[in-house]
């Protein structure tokens, strides 16, 4: 039963993303940072850091600390959100930073704190996972030691069908939504949500699927990051 | 670039650097038979081992290094200096006024006050605290005079150049004198003019630090 | 040891320099003391959810204004009025002295007289944004987000929120049977006058406009002063512990309408070609 040949309502192949850009640096007063625009989503991520841990006692003596912070601006959503942080603020907050730090030798940062601020000021579906991709970038931009970057993206099921990347319209007819985000150089999975049913054979789809997702938003971070550290738009250069 | 030792790369955080039985020197881990780079920058593999040199980052302070920093706190006993780096470089008073110090007789302010500029010497840090900094020395103690112009710190040994070519090269043909810290904060003195040049002769090497042919970018952007 | 590294500490040695250029009428960045900084205004660019948007650049201070109008319940004092609030945030991203959490009485400030400007200078006709009176009205939302803080944040924000209106829509609306329905259609807010906010910092007995990060943490008073296109002064604020005096002040008020005329063509190109 092949069902290619459903069309989605974006226009989208299953396989196909939207529109990504990523800017490194974007933000002069932090030490890095990233504006994702993933679709809809426009995103800025930024990193402080390594610095002085503050309040005094959540200092670790043997690795840094990371805080993250995912906040939406009023304006971001389509009814405007009240400026307080809310329960799924704090809940995404926390899934990004388990996402992101597997990959940061924390090691080699004692007594100190790491701050990923992440302002949404457009949403739109997948914002976790954009994010997670322009906090990554950030943070290489900021030269903190990483083990790999970090690269996520979504894959669902819409009208049956196991696509890739979904979006607002599609989520609000979705049967199911998994954000995953990969360190592509270990292949460690270190955000992953599902919400919708999939059966066994979807799931594994969806998994596969979402793995080709985010070798791409890999190949993506690392030509925003070229492109401002070797002035090359197109990765990889070797001298 | 290439030499006949040394091997030279782009790479970002998690590139193979090399594969195979080598050393990993600086700012790469090894895993399995990899050696994988932590940072952005030009992987150096050579006879010693594989360092990545980072093109981003903040300042690690390193024994015996000269910096250039701003009081940015003060107590009884010693001043917090901003060294551009996780932590604030301790200077102590009996650092500045000899082992007699006291707290109640020397005036801290007459040496120090918040928000001087002053060239200093690392002198002990071990991630465990914060780095001890000293200002007694030839060509150490408080800036008067000039300006400070900021640059990533790892971007310095280009500002630097072979054994001192490219600060040669910059005072000479500007005509401003310069100061480096190892904090990636450089000290210029000079006319506005020549201050100028000099600001924008940093700035380029700080946006193309990667680039070879740096010197002949430097001289043309500075004689237009 | 220390906390956090809470306030900018201006260098002795740029604090020199800035006092001995000021001395001779120039500025660190080469700007003449009344200058004010290059002005970039960009348009639309958050289409997908806002009614209207704005990034305004002010030399390295960046802010972005987003304006979402909805319905709501009038205030029982004024059931014929609509509503208007502007708020404004220095997220932690824009710079390395702001923690996140509830705001701090400098952003209080902030967005208090951005709000004023606004306000005061009767840009929005509020009367107009009345849907039925005592049961719904239009409210107009202005968030404005502080990106990249480099002083002078308090013409920044104005000018965003201000050009965010100037390009902002709301759907419109019909009555039948006494049932209020909203169509998809759109109409534009009811814009009365363009209230521009200027701001000048003393240091020494030098008043200098549009003071950058380190300049504004130097000065020893601020002020900020809107007019709007019919030269009239709707709304001010000095800040900081020291002060002005009166001719200063109005010295002050003087160049305030001259600039102020200046950055309204500004924005209204701004809008022109946004458009």
């Amino acid at each position: 039963m092949s069902k290619n040949n459903i069309e989605r309502i974006s226009g989208r192949a299953p396989d196909e993303l939207r529109n990504v850009s990523i800017k490194a640096g974007v933000i002069k007063n932090a030490d890095g940072s990233a504006l994702i625009e993933f679709g809809k989503n426009k995103i800025m991520a930024a990193v402080f850091g390594p610095k002085e841990v503050h309040p005094k006692h959540m200092m670790v003596s043997d690795r840094a600390i990371i805080k993250c912070r995912y906040h939406m601006m009023p304006f971001s959503t389509d009814t405007r959100k009240r400026p307080n942080i809310s329960r799924r603020e704090i809940e995404i907050s926390k899934v990004i930073r388990e996402a992101l730090q597997p990959a940061i030798i924390m090691e080699d940062y004692p007594r100190t704190a790491i701050e990923i601020y992440i302002e949404i000021l457009q949403s739109d579906g997948g914002s976790r996972c954009a994010a997670i991709n322009a906090a990554s970038t950030a943070l290489a931009d900021a030269g903190i030691n990483m083990r790999d970057l970090v690269a996520a993206c979504a894959a669902g099921k819409v009208n049956g069908q196991v696509v890739l990347d979904v979006d607002d319209t599609e989520d609000k007819t979705g049967e199911a939504d998994m954000p995953i985000a990969l360190l592509p150089n270990t292949g460690l999975i270190t955000l992953f949500q599902l919400d919708g049913n999939l059966s066994k054979e979807e799931f594994d789809k969806a998994l596969e699927l979402g793995k080709t997702g985010c070798d791409k938003l890999y190949k993506l971070q690392r030509d925003a990051l070229s492109e401002k550290y070797f002035n090359d738009k197109n990765g990889n250069k070797e001298e | 670039m290439k030499t006949n030792s040394v091997e030279r790369k782009y790479v970002m955080p998690g590139d193979v650097v090399i594969e195979g039985d080598h050393n990993p020197l600086a700012n790469v881990i090894k895993s399995g038979n990899k050696i994988i780079s932590t940072k952005i920058g030009m992987a150096e593999i050579s006879y010693n081992g594989v360092r990545v040199m980072p093109l981003s980052g903040t300042y690690i302070p390193r024994m015996d290094d000269v910096v250039i920093g701003k009081v940015a706190d003060m107590n009884g006993f010693a001043w917090e200096v901003d060294i551009n780096s996780w932590f604030f470089g301790i200077l102590t008073g009996s650092a500045v006024f000899g082992r007699q110090f006291s707290s109640s007789r020397d005036s801290m302010k007459s040496a120090f006050n918040k928000g001087e500029c002053l060239i200093a010497k690392i002198l002990s840090f071990d991630r465990t605290r914060d780095p001890l900094i000293s200002v007694s020395g030839p060509g150490l103690g408080k800036i008067k005079e000039g300006e400070i112009t900021y640059i990533t710190s790892s971007k310095i040994p280009r500002v630097i150049g072979k054994k001192g070519a490219m600060i040669k090269l910059i005072e000479e043909n500007t005509g401003c004198r310069m100061t480096i810290g190892q904090n990636g904060a450089i000290l210029l003195k000079g006319t506005d003019e020549a201050r100028t040049k000099a600001r924008n002769a940093i700035e380029l090497i700080g946006n193309q630090a990667h680039i070879s042919d740096l010197n002949d970018k430097v001289i043309s952007l500075i004689s237009k | 040891m220390p906390a956090v590294k809470k306030r900018r500490i201006v260098d002795s040695i740029t604090k020199e320099s800035i006092i001995s250029n000021l001395a001779n009428s120039t500025r660190l960045d080469e700007r003449g003391l009344l200058d004010y900084r290059n002005l970039e205004i960009e348009t639309k660019i958050l289409k997908d959810k806002t009614n209207g948007s704005a990034r305004v650049k002010l030399g390295e201070s960046e802010v972005w204004a987003g304006i979402k109008v909805e319905t709501a319940n009038p205030f029982p004092d004024t059931p014929a009025e609509g509503v208007m609030t502007c708020n404004a945030e220095r997220l932690p991203i824009s710079s390395q002295y702001i923690e996140p959490g509830p705001p701090d009485e400098d952003t209080i400030e902030l967005s208090r007289v951005s709000d004023r400007g606004i306000r005061e200078s009767g840009m929005i006709d509020v009367k107009e944004l009345c849907i039925k009176e005592g049961e719904r009205v239009y409210s107009v939302y202005v968030d404005v987000a502080v990106i990249n803080d480099d002083g002078n944040l308090f013409d920044a924000v104005a000018y965003a929120a201000t050009t965010a209106l100037l390009m902002s829509d709301m759907n419109k609306f019909t009555i039948e049977d006494d049932e209020i329905k909203m169509l998809d259609e759109k109409q534009p807010l009811p814009i009365k006058s363009v209230p521009v906010s200027t701001t000048f910092a003393k240091i020494g007995d030098k008043i200098i406009m549009d003071p950058n990060a380190d300049e504004e943490e130097m000065a020893t008073a601020r002020v900020t002063l809107v007019t709007d296109e019919n030269g009239k002064y709707v709304s001010a604020q000095k800040g900081k512990p020291g002060g002005f005096t009166f001719d200063e002040l109005r010295e002050i008020s003087v160049i305030s309408k001259e600039k102020g005329d200046e950055i309204r063509i500004k924005i209204r190109e701004a809008v022109k070609n946004g458009a």
